[in-house]
């Protein structure tokens, strides 16, 4: 991680007052075992370019990850990329440079503007190149971008993420490095400190006269402040307009719980009900509203779903007629025997995510052993992608494992039921489509003894 | 009068004061009999508790009197319980003992009755019924008299009491007037207890399949002489286990040999439920015959007819004796000391040696919990409570392969059912078995087909929610901690293969124990070898390891050998250490049916009578799994450390002809620059363009399992001679090279070989003792330890690991957790497939499987 200004025009040597570095010396200080170093490769009087560097211990680095036991921790990019890791450890060094508190006899250049070029990388970032100039080009820079190789063997990625950026301009050093201690941690996009209101408070003043009238304010900002909460802070986020591909998805997913709650209300058993698979627990919360019920197992194997699930239930726990789900660890691939017998098994959205193959274990546990008295499913149908336009053959989702025409659907639920005790009924949800039918399929199986 | 004396147990002595009852016992230590530790006595204990015998407190004023009563009760209560104490633990300990005090209240004697019922152990009393006079006259005359009219009083006590004694419920009782006519036999040996001797065979469930019987011992060894007697050459005996008649065809026949074999002491047999019913009914009991008794009835019915009724009474008769007669259980010794217990249904630990009707009946039916929905028994797992290190051999429960459970092997292989009779043979612990003719039970609830039909039932959850432990051969219990089950439950539940295809996940292995003692080295095969060698190790197995990723391939026969195996139409599976499937679906069909084209016409599964191949391999390149990683991680890595460095070396050789200081730095950068090459070389060693399946390379170095057979047993050696046999079937598998080491020349060329591979990037080697499975002092050892290469290690510990001020620091690092996860890693997949391949219930595998990936849960330094 380096940084190298550049300073010409005749009063460059100026330069190393203001950073109050002498060019004669080499500057190194230790920090828990990395070190901070500067020289100056070149010294003339209308030329001067000092580079800072950072030469960290990758083991001390390390050790300060997080507690996740994965390579990744110990193999990175942080021992080499500009970050906030990097302004961090050069605070001090550029200290008297940033605080703009030169010796007296040179307080005066403070606000001087030099012709400077900084030069920094290599950069780690999300960002298109494009992104990055409309970050300085507004700031009066000219920017330059070069890339690391990727001469491999094999063919591993054909550009290079690794990049090495330079700024040309004519500005105050204490401006430029102001900016570039906001827009590296910008740039990287990744902060090795806890971010908190003080954060802001360094923003403010690093920011002062460029950050608000910069034409990417609010991206810095959200950016530079990382977390929701923080960023809140400083201004309400304005609301993004959502693609209507996402609307659409939105409204079917409320309009599939609203039909499957519908259903169950018409259903005359509805004491019991077993929502599998129940993630984030929006159906299970549903449920708990219905009249007449008066048990609800949420099943569930992720444990950070059910957390959330959790939340959400005691969100309105304290209502009026309110069931709260029992949470239990589970899934279709084993034997629970707390789920027999009960009324109403829903099976939302579900099946789509299993290897059709593993299905007809699964309906045999369902249908034989847990005999429930109605069992709900619903699954996407795949002739409606149509209307949403999908490339051939491309699922709704990335984990879905297959997408069902009507008559497929249909075709399996019939089979599911020949050999057991159930009739089935079909229905749909949402905006029924002449050619394509609705965009998600329903099948109800009722007991035939009922 | 003669007096036998069980075994162990309660001899209560009943008597007044001076009838007799410590001289009795006096007179029998002397001539050796019974030893003194033998005798429990209130006298005894009175002084052992306070110091005095007796406390005399008539011919005192009231007062005083009254206060040595006083005293004298309160000792006598601690008396009594210090007594009580010693007797129970002593019947704990299946001891006899001899209860010394008058006993003359029933109150008294009911408590030892009961304390002899709780422990399973008999109690007999011995009534010293002497005249007054005598007893009066005995008392004037000793040290302490306890006074005429207390012997009086007792007296009384005694001819009120006398009358009841007998139905009290003792096993035996004698009743004495004159000790010198008294002749004591007493039982020395524990009657359950078998010295081994030349070796036993001991024989499941047999229910009337003579034909297999025959054919059993005839496999066995035993032979035909002129009597008609099968006896073996080595003086072996055999044993069955119970149920020898009842569901088959030959019953009587079976009953009729075993009855004389026992009685002319070539075998030995013990008490079953089956053999317990038609013990009753022919003692005229009232019995419903059933569950294929009454198939006995109609084999008697038949033998009358052609016999007589005079000689099938008199075989009635005969068998009757016989049956009532087998003990619950018995109890192999080698030098007297006790190794092996065989007992029908099964057997709590306190029980063995001992018995008791309580015990004959657990021994029987085993634990059972009720009835189920079809009034059959549910039984309960009694195996779990066995805690000794003896091993119990049982039967009863039809399992379809032996079944070894926690230090006890069910040997009941259902031949009755169409299974197999099973012979285990003792003290070589081997099994041996022949098959049934046929299924005698004509499908009537045939509990092996039962088994086979929910084998592959989804596992109960309700067993791993709130963790659990798996019992394991290799390793004894594992506990799985309910913080790491519940993660991979999520994992099984989203990402893996099939519960019933995902039947082994590998463990992890550890590096070096120590790190190199030299100093630019990590890791050196030097302390791998001498941590074998410390564990007396002396052979060991050297092979490559390969740098691509772990995989599992499960490859069936056919189609329907999926079916029959994991209840899939399928050719086979192959998927990760996490249990993820390796490759996507059209990759895989493409490889699984190569495979199974090349095995096929190299006639490997007809060969090898197996209908499945589990193969433990390592597939090649790494980038067929890890392109993300690699290009993500490490090629992007590289990519900025060579840029940082190549750029800094640049301007510091721009600026050093300035500043001589610059000069450290310089080469500082240089060698850092070199470093960054060297780790960008690295890790594209191990990567290739795949464009055809045939670029992929499988190497193969453990073959787990065939359908028949697991190969734990077989050294590494042979598992490389296999890996030689794969790869020149089919081109997808490549050969493994490895060397052995057996003394220092063989260590030295190792050592060599691994310099020179490594050098050139390879990953390293692993180091494996010879054979598979090795116990040092009882303990397991590493079943393999690895040595990665110094050049490799860059992509694990960092581009400048091997910086001497980096190196010192990571050289103390601590393999400990890791170790102690890869033997538990290691035994639960051993366990897991061999309850496959013994065709248990798939729940039980899984647990297994579960509980390794739960381990890999548990967080351990990645770089190990």
């Amino acid at each position: 991680m380096q940084l190298t200004i550049r300073a010409t025009g005749q009063d460059a040597k100026v330069i190393s007052y203001l950073l109050a570095k002498n060019p004669n010396n080499l500057y190194e200080r230790s920090v828990n075992g990395h070190f901070i170093r500067m020289f100056y490769s070149q010294f003339a009087e209308e030329e001067v370019e000092v580079t800072f560097f950072v030469t960290p211990d990758p083991i001390g680095l390390s050790s300060n990850q997080s507690e996740i036991y994965d390579i990744t921790s110990y193999i990175n990019d942080r021992e080499f990329v500009v970050s906030s890791i990097f302004c961090t450890f050069l605070r001090t060094a550029l200290g008297t440079a940033l605080n703009g508190k030169p010796k007296e006899d040179y307080v005066s250049w403070v606000n001087h503007s030099f012709p400077l070029e900084f030069s920094f990388g290599p950069l780690a970032s999300s960002l298109s190149n494009q992104e990055i100039e409309e970050l300085f080009q507004p700031l009066g820079y000219e920017v330059a971008i070069t890339y690391g190789e990727v001469d491999y063997r094999v063919n591993i990625k054909k550009k290079s993420t690794a990049r090495y950026i330079t700024l040309k301009g004519l500005t105050t050093l204490q401006k430029g490095l102001r900016q570039l201690f906001i827009l590296i941690p910008v740039l990287d996009n990744y902060k090795h400190y806890y971010i908190d209101e003080k954060e802001i408070e360094k923003i403010e003043r690093y920011g002062e006269g460029w950050l608000d009238t910069h034409p990417q304010r609010q991206f810095i900002l959200k950016h530079a402040l990382r977390f929701k909460e923080v960023y809140s802070l400083v201004e309400r986020e304005s609301e993004e307009k959502q693609s209507t591909a996402v609307e659409q998805k939105v409204r079917l997913n409320d309009l599939r719980y609203e039909k499957i709650i519908q259903k169950v209300n018409e259903f005359k058993n509805r004491e019991t009900i077993i929502d599998f698979g129940s993630g984030e627990g929006k159906l299970s919360v549903k449920l708990g509203f219905v009249d007449g019920v008066k048990e609800i197992l949420a099943v569930e194997p992720s444990e950070s779903e059910s957390i959330k699930a959790l939340k959400r239930f005691e969100k309105v726990q304290e209502k009026e007629n309110f069931v709260m789900p029992k949470q239990i660890i589970g899934s279709l691939f084993y034997y629970d025997e707390r789920l027999k017998n009960k009324d109403i098994i829903i099976l939302c959205e579900v099946i789509e995510h299993i290897d059709a193959y593993r299905l007809p274990k699964i309906m045999r546990t369902i249908l034989h052993d847990y005999r429930p008295k109605v069992l709900l499913i619903t699954t996407p149908n795949k002739e409606y992608n149509e209307v949403y336009q999908l490339e051939d053959e491309s699922y709704r989702h990335s984990d879905h494992r297959f997408e069902w025409t009507r008559e497929e659907f249909s075709d399996w639920c019939e089979t599911q039921s020949e050999a057991s005790e159930y009739n089935v009924t079909f229905d749909g949800i949402g905006e029924e489509h002449e050619l394509y039918g609705y965009p998600t399929q329903m099948c109800i199986f009722t007991r035939k003894e009922l | 009068m003669n007096i036998r004396l069980p075994y162990a147990g309660i001899v209560l002595l009943v008597g007044p004061s001076n009838s007799g009852k410590t001289t009795l016992l006096k007179q029998l230590v002397n001539n050796g009999q019974i030893l003194p530790s033998e005798i429990v006595s209130s006298d005894e204990c009175r002084v052992l508790v306070s110091d005095v015998e007796f406390i005399d407190w008539t011919q005192r004023p009231n007062d005083e009197a009254e206060g040595l009563f006083d005293a004298y009760q309160k000792i006598s209560a601690e008396a009594f319980k210090l007594m009580d104490t010693m007797i129970e633990t002593r019947c704990r300990l299946n001891k006899l003992t001899f209860v010394d005090a008058t006993h003359l209240y029933s109150d008294d004697r009911k408590k030892y009755i009961s304390i002899a019922n709780k422990h399973h152990v008999p109690i007999v009393s011995i009534v010293l019924d002497v005249d007054q006079t005598v007893l009066l006259e005995r008392d004037r005359n000793r040290e302490n008299p306890r006074g005429s009219r207390r012997i009086k009083q007792q007296y009384q006590v005694f001819k009120r009491e006398k009358r009841f004694m007998k139905k009290e419920g003792y096993d035996k009782t004698y009743f004495l007037s004159d000790t010198d006519q008294v002749e004591i036999f007493r039982e020395n040996t524990n009657p359950v207890h078998l010295d081994v001797g030349n070796g036993i065979d001991i024989i499941g469930d047999i229910h009337g399949c003579y034909n297999e019987l025959i054919q059993v011992l005839q496999k066995l060894g035993y032979m035909k002489n002129d009597e008609d007697y099968y006896v073996h050459p080595e003086g072996r005996k055999f044993l069955s286990l119970g149920d020898i008649m009842s569901r088959g065809p030959k019953s009587l026949q079976t009953m009729e040999f075993f009855l004389r074999h026992v009685e002319k002491g070539l075998a030995y047999m013990i008490d079953s439920n089956h053999g317990w019913k038609i013990a009753r009914w022919l003692d005229g009991r009232k019995v419903t015959l059933n569950y294929g008794d009454e198939l006995v009835e109609e084999e008697f019915i038949q033998f009358e007819e052609a016999y007589g009724i005079e000689k099938a009474e008199q075989l009635k008769h005969k068998l009757k004796q016989f049956l009532l007669a087998a003990p619950s259980h018995y109890v192999l010794t080698k030098n007297g000391v006790p190794t092996l217990v065989c007992a029908h249904a099964g057997i709590k630990d306190e029980f063995i040696g001992k018995q008791s009707a309580h015990i004959s009946d657990f021994c029987r039916y085993g634990d059972n919990e009720g009835l189920d929905e079809t009034g059959k028994p549910i039984r309960k797992d009694w195996t779990i409570h066995h805690k000794t290190k003896t091993l119990i051999v049982w039967g009863h429960d039809p399992k379809p392969k032996p079944l070894i459970m926690n230090n006890t092997v069910n040997i009941d292989q259902g031949v009755v059912f169409g299974g197999a009779l099973t012979a285990y043979r003792y003290p070589e612990r081997e099994f041996v078995s022949v098959q049934a003719e046929k299924d005698y039970s004509e499908g009537k609830s045939n509990p092996l087909m039962e088994l086979k039909k929910k084998r592959l039932n989804p596992p109960n959850i309700a067993k791993f929610l709130n963790g659990y432990s798996v019992l394991t051969e290799t390793f004894g219990e594992i506990k799985i901690p309910k913080e790491y089950a519940i993660p991979s439950i999520d994992l099984v539940s989203h990402f893996t293969v099939p519960i019933e295809e995902m039947i082994y996940i590998p463990p992890t292995m550890s590096p070096t124990p120590k790190p190199s003692a030299l100093d630019d080295y990590l890791e050196h095969p030097k302390e791998a070898i001498d941590y074998y060698r410390s564990m007396g190790i002396e052979r060991m197995v050297a092979e490559k390891k390969h740098m691509g990723s772990r995989g599992i391939l499960f490859l069936f026969k056919d189609k329907d050998a999926g079916f029959k195996y994991v209840g899939r139409e399928t050719l086979g599976v192959i998927y990760t250490r996490t249990g993820r499937k390796f490759f996507d679906e059209e990759t895989e069909a493409k490889i699984l049916s190569k495979i199974n084209k090349a095995l096929t016409s190299k006639d490997y599964f007809h060969q090898y009578g197996t209908e499945f191949v589990l193969l433990d391999a390592e597939i090649m390149p790494w980038n067929l799994k890890a392109k993300e990683l690699i290009s993500s991680l490490y090629a992007h890595v590289s990519e900025n450390a060579i840029l940082d460095r190549r750029l800094l070396k640049s301007k510091i050789e721009r600026a050093v002809g300035q500043n001589e200081e610059l000069v450290k730095w310089l080469e500082e950068y240089k060698d850092k620059l070199a470093n960054a090459h060297v780790f960008k070389e690295v890790f594209q060693k191990y990567c290739w363009e795949i464009n055809e399946i045939d670029e992929i390379q499988i190497a193969p170095f453990h073959l787990l399992a065939h359908s028949n057979e697991t190969f734990f047993h077989k050294p590494h050696t042979w598992h490389m001679e296999k890996n030689k046999e794969f790869a020149s079937m089919d081109n997808l598998f490549i050969e493994t090279e490895y060397m052995v080491i057996e003394d220092e020349a063989s260590e030295k060329e190792v050592v060599n070989w691994w310099n020179t591979i490594t050098k050139d990037g390879h990953e390293g080697i692993v180091i494996k003792p010879e054979p598979f499975i090795v116990k040092s002092k009882g303990k397991l050892v590493q079943p393999a330890i690895k040595v990665r290469g110094r050049k490799y290690l860059h992509i694990i510990y960092g581009m400048d690991y091997l910086e001497q001020e980096n190196l010192n620091r990571l050289k103390k690092r601590n393999v400990g957790k890791k170790q102690k996860l890869a033997l538990r890693e290691f035994a639960l997949g051993i366990e897991g497939i061999q309850r496959f391949v013994n065709g248990e219930s798939i729940e039980r595998v899984h647990e297994c499987v579960l509980g390794t990936l739960s381990m890999e849960s548990d967080p351990v330094d990645p770089r190990l």
